[in-house]
């Protein structure tokens, strides 16, 4: 038995390529999040292997680091997230004089609250979370699809019980009902908790599942009627309904209330093998036709003044990946969260996902 | 024991309980048919349709080298976390049998207790406080700690009630410890050893929780890759991969049970 | 066991080489690393995430800044009893489920012919080494609207002129999930038990006029119960710290104590918190396996 152990052992072994000493940057983003003639293109500039490895969302990224991991040069944080990482003295200050391309970004996107003077973080493409909807569906039931009264008006949500999701995060769902109220999303009342809890379960029972992860094929499929989700899955949902020759189109509205802007950015961890790679890296993406290469793959926003020529039109033309200038007006970003606050929504939230439904 | 003929009715597997067994292993399958129809699907979207047959999934797949890299990585680190916590939970289930221990039963019972997410953190603490470097190793190490308690246990069940007798004659007519293990007790318990190392290897190549934490850049596997394609777009390439996965690791066992056949049987 | 009075020193040693390795291992890779997280049950979250320092500097001396509030917290508000409470129930049903499901393929798994039982065994395990999440996938597209099984049942449903019902995200999917992914780690534990009966009993049990029923009450099931207690200990357990199955399958009520747990790690960074939910829930397990040994001694003693 034990021989046979090591035998296979071997046997696997044999595989693993080693690697040797070269110019190495381990760069730590989300999956699909950069387009691969862009990283082809990055390797014959750099001369210079890339490996890329990937996380799920930001709260598993901070729990990863904030345990110690090490190794990683880039990572690729949302706002909130990388004004936590600065808070924990996590990130190496970027040096600007190696970054020139940071001229081409728009400066609406530059020197936010979050990192002032962008010392630790240059933006890289963003998101909105908005409603995606059946577009027949909802003129068959004339349904209301421009405000968050779609998804937490029990007198809209009869029309649409048990066919529509919301996303399974605290942040997310109370920035919602928070906008829905009127109240800014980074308030930290807990009067104003308590209020957008009773909102919720008022709203809950009729809702099929709080859902980060199959709204796209539920949407797609025509199992779900109404979602809240981020804009770019709205625009995969429908590229999907479009290649599946569905009678019906996906379409997405930033509700009038206002909603949630993330901005992803580039960051350099603090223990950053080699931050000469990583400033390289970043002045490369910051180019305007290697930026356009990924909101045409995924349909995220993007913060690249030089970019806007070269993206697509039709995306171009989408108003929730490119909100307009009133629109962009309502948006607003997350930000960190004390450990009080965290301690006390957190409770909130668990009395919300336990409280028994019918 | 094993080998006793079974002409009689009693031991038979009688039609009711073929039945029964069958349905039970279409429970277990029906989802891995899914899975493995849905790989050829022309259709990119997952919801129990279909559009059409197509091989353009496996075809992109073999010119993914991120996810054939991760399967690599999943089999390689499987197939080593299984063996260390077979050997050594077979000599933790063979301690719990034979004497009476304070700290060995918890330590066994413990891990299969306490929520992955906990020791998942309490791992990567405690490699940074070692300087041990994330990678394949870490990995590996995490993935014994929490396999050796089922591989142990299931020993222990099978040890239990167990005639000790044979091993005792065994020593009485002079054959040393091991040679008592190696000629009486092993060939016993073997059917144990094998229901634990493929529980082993089962919960290894399946994990994501522990595996996420405590990887390192590089040493990405197939379940991390899955995990977060998922929260991007699901295409059933993700599916060919799974299907890959399983048919590799049938080859590897078929492999190994021609190289050494009797490492697979009891007897 | 064996025992022996004369147990010294050299017995002692003669127990090294079996007793020391994965002692050694599991103190070096389990004990140590769970007792940094005991520490940190005892610690205040740090601000920004992680854990705040144990040792503070206060009016120019170091004291330690240590609580118990978190096990206080644990034990004394509702929601979490009711999560446990909850998670215990469900538990039980994936426990009782595997074993109705995973008895009679074990039994028939032992009895074939010796030349297909590993073959058999195989043909159990198989489906898990494709993905999880996959395969949870695939059960969300089984139990999903448009699948055949919540079709037949709702045309069943509305025949007797019953509303239709949501297979999928509800009680039921979860149960399904649970028991699903659980099965085999009932299957195997119990196949191993039941492969080394000696069929002569049951022979003899015959002979003695015992019909299949008595045969299988009297002598097959109080044979296989260690069998029965592996398995049942290695769904119970893992069953009782669930997320993902409930998170995945479940409706918008379905969490369990696993996704509080969870959540501690992730959005709400209060590591302290989490690990005292976590250690309370390994408590919580640790004496159901205890009780259940309990009752199994007395059952045993009473059916001897």
């Amino acid at each position: 038995m034990k021989k046979l152990l090591w035998a296979l052992l071997l046997v696997a072994g044999g595989f693993a390529n080693s690697s040797n000493a070269e110019d190495v940057l381990h760069i730590y983003n989300w999956n699909n999040y950069i387009a691969p003639e862009t990283m082809e293109r990055f390797k014959q500039f750099c001369k210079c292997k890339v490996v890329y490895d990937t996380y799920g969302d930001n709260d598993e990224l901070l729990a990863k680091l904030a345990a110690g991991a090490k190794g990683y040069d880039i990572l690729v944080p949302t706002q909130n997230a990388v004004e936590t990482l600065i808070k924990q003295k996590q990130l190496l200050k970027i040096d600007h004089a190696q970054v020139p391309n940071l001229k081409n970004i728009n400066p609406a996107y530059l020197n936010l609250a979050f990192d002032p003077n962008n010392q630790y973080s240059v933006p890289y493409a963003y998101t909105v979370t908005l409603i995606g909807f059946n577009e027949q569906k909802m003129k068959e039931l004339n349904y209301p699809t421009d405000s968050w009264a779609a998804i937490f008006d029990p007198a809209n949500l009869a029309k649409v019980k048990g066919k529509i999701t919301v996303l399974d995060s605290p942040t997310e769902l109370f920035a919602a009902a928070y906008k829905y109220l009127g109240y800014s999303i980074n308030d930290t009342d807990p009067a104003k908790l308590a209020k957008a809890k009773e909102v919720i379960l008022k709203a809950k029972p009729y809702w099929a599942a709080f859902n980060n992860t199959s709204y796209i094929p539920g949407l797609a499929a025509g199992n779900l009627w109404l979602v809240h989700g981020y804009s770019n899955d709205m625009f995969q949902a429908n590229l999907d309904a479009k290649s599946n020759k569905r009678a019906f189109s996906i379409g997405a509205n930033v509700p009038k209330e206002g909603a949630v802007f993330a901005l992803d950015n580039m960051v350099i961890h603090k223990a950053a093998p080699r931050p000469d790679l990583a400033h390289k890296f970043i002045n490369f993406m910051l180019d305007g036709k290697n930026s356009s290469e990924l909101t045409n793959l995924i349909g995220s926003g993007n913060p690249n003044s030089a970019a806007q020529e070269f993206i697509k039109p039709d995306i171009k033309a989408n108003k929730g990946i490119f909100p307009d200038q009133e629109l962009l007006k309502k948006l607003e970003q997350s930000k960190d969260v004390d450990a009080k606050s965290r301690r006390e929504r957190s409770r909130v939230w668990t009395a919300i996902k336990a409280a028994k439904v019918k | 024991m094993a080998g006793a003929t079974r002409s009689n009715s009693a031991t038979r597997v009688s039609r009711p309980l073929l039945g029964l067994s069958l349905a039970v292993y279409l429970f277990l399958y029906i989802p891995l048919i899914v899975v493995i129809v849905y790989s050829f699907n022309a259709s990119r979207v997952q919801s129990g349709e279909w559009g059409g047959f197509t091989l353009d999934w496996y075809n992109k797949l073999l010119h993914n080298e991120t996810l054939l890299n991760a399967t690599l990585n999943s089999l390689i680190i499987g197939v080593a976390a299984a063996a260390i916590a077979t050997v050594l939970g077979t000599l933790a289930g063979l301690a719990l049998h034979r004497y009476k221990l304070r700290l060995l039963p918890v330590l066994v019972l413990a891990p299969v207790a306490i929520p992955e997410i906990l020791q998942a953190v309490s791992l990567v603490l405690f490699f940074n406080a070692i300087n041990l470097t994330l990678g394949m190793v870490s990995i590996i190490l995490s993935h014994v700690a929490f396999c050796i308690s089922f591989v142990a246990i299931v020993v222990r069940s099978r040890l239990q009630g167990m005639d000790e007798s044979l091993t005792e004659a065994a020593r009485d007519l002079g054959a040393t410890p091991w040679q008592a293990f190696r000629m009486v007790t092993l060939p016993l318990i073997m059917p144990g050893i094998i229901a634990g190392a493929l529980m082993a290897f089962t919960l290894s190549i399946d994990d994501f929780v522990i595996t996420f934490f405590t990887s390192g850049p590089d040493a990405a596997t197939l379940p991390l890759q899955i995990y977060s394609m998922i929260k991007v777009v699901v295409t059933p390439e993700v599916n060919a991969v799974s299907t890959l996965l399983m048919l590799l690791t049938l080859i590897l066992i078929i492999i190994a049970n021609k190289i050494a056949p009797s490492a697979l049987q009891a007897k | 066991m064996a025992n022996q009075p004369a147990a010294g020193l050299r017995a002692r040693m003669a127990r090294w080489p079996v007793t020391a390795p994965p002692t050694l291992y599991l103190v070096l890779f389990f004990l140590v690393p769970t007792l940094i997280m005991v520490l940190a049950s005892i610690q205040y979250p740090g601000e920004f995430g992680g854990l705040s320092p144990i040792l503070i500097e206060d009016q120019g001396h170091t004291r330690l800044d240590i609580t118990l509030e978190n096990y206080q917290r644990a034990v004394s508000e509702t929601i979490y009893l009711q999560l446990f409470l909850k998670s215990l129930w469900y538990a039980i049903v994936t426990t009782v489920l595997c074993l109705v499901l995973a008895y009679p393929l074990s039994m028939m798994i032992a009895r074939s012919n010796k030349k297909y039982r590993d073959l058999l065994l195989l043909l159990v395990i198989l489906p898990f080494w494709s993905n999880f999440l996959i395969r949870i996938y695939a059960w969300m597209i089984i139990l999903g609207p448009q699948a055949a099984l919540a079709k037949g049942v709702n045309a069943a449903l509305g025949a007797v002129g019953m509303e239709p019902v949501s297979l999928l995200f509800s009680p039921f999917a979860v149960i399904v999930g649970l028991v699903y992914v659980h099965l085999p780690f009932m299957i195997l534990p119990l196949y191993a038990n039941l492969e080394k009966h000696d069929p002569t009993l049951l022979d003899a049990a015959q002979d003695l006029g015992a019909n299949a029923w008595q045969r299988f009450w009297k002598v097959t099931f109080p044979l296989s119960l260690p069998g029965v207690y592996a398995g049942a200990a290695l769904v119970f357990i893992p069953a009782l710290g669930a997320f993902a199955v409930p998170d995945l399958l479940g409706g918008t009520d379905a969490i369990m104590i696993g996704n509080v747990i969870k959540e501690q790690f992730r959005e709400a960074r209060d590591w302290p918190f989490g690990a005292a939910l976590s250690f309370v829930l390994m408590a919580v397990a640790l004496l159901a396996a205890l009780a259940a040994a309990w009752a199994g001694k007395r059952y045993q003693q009473q059916a001897d």
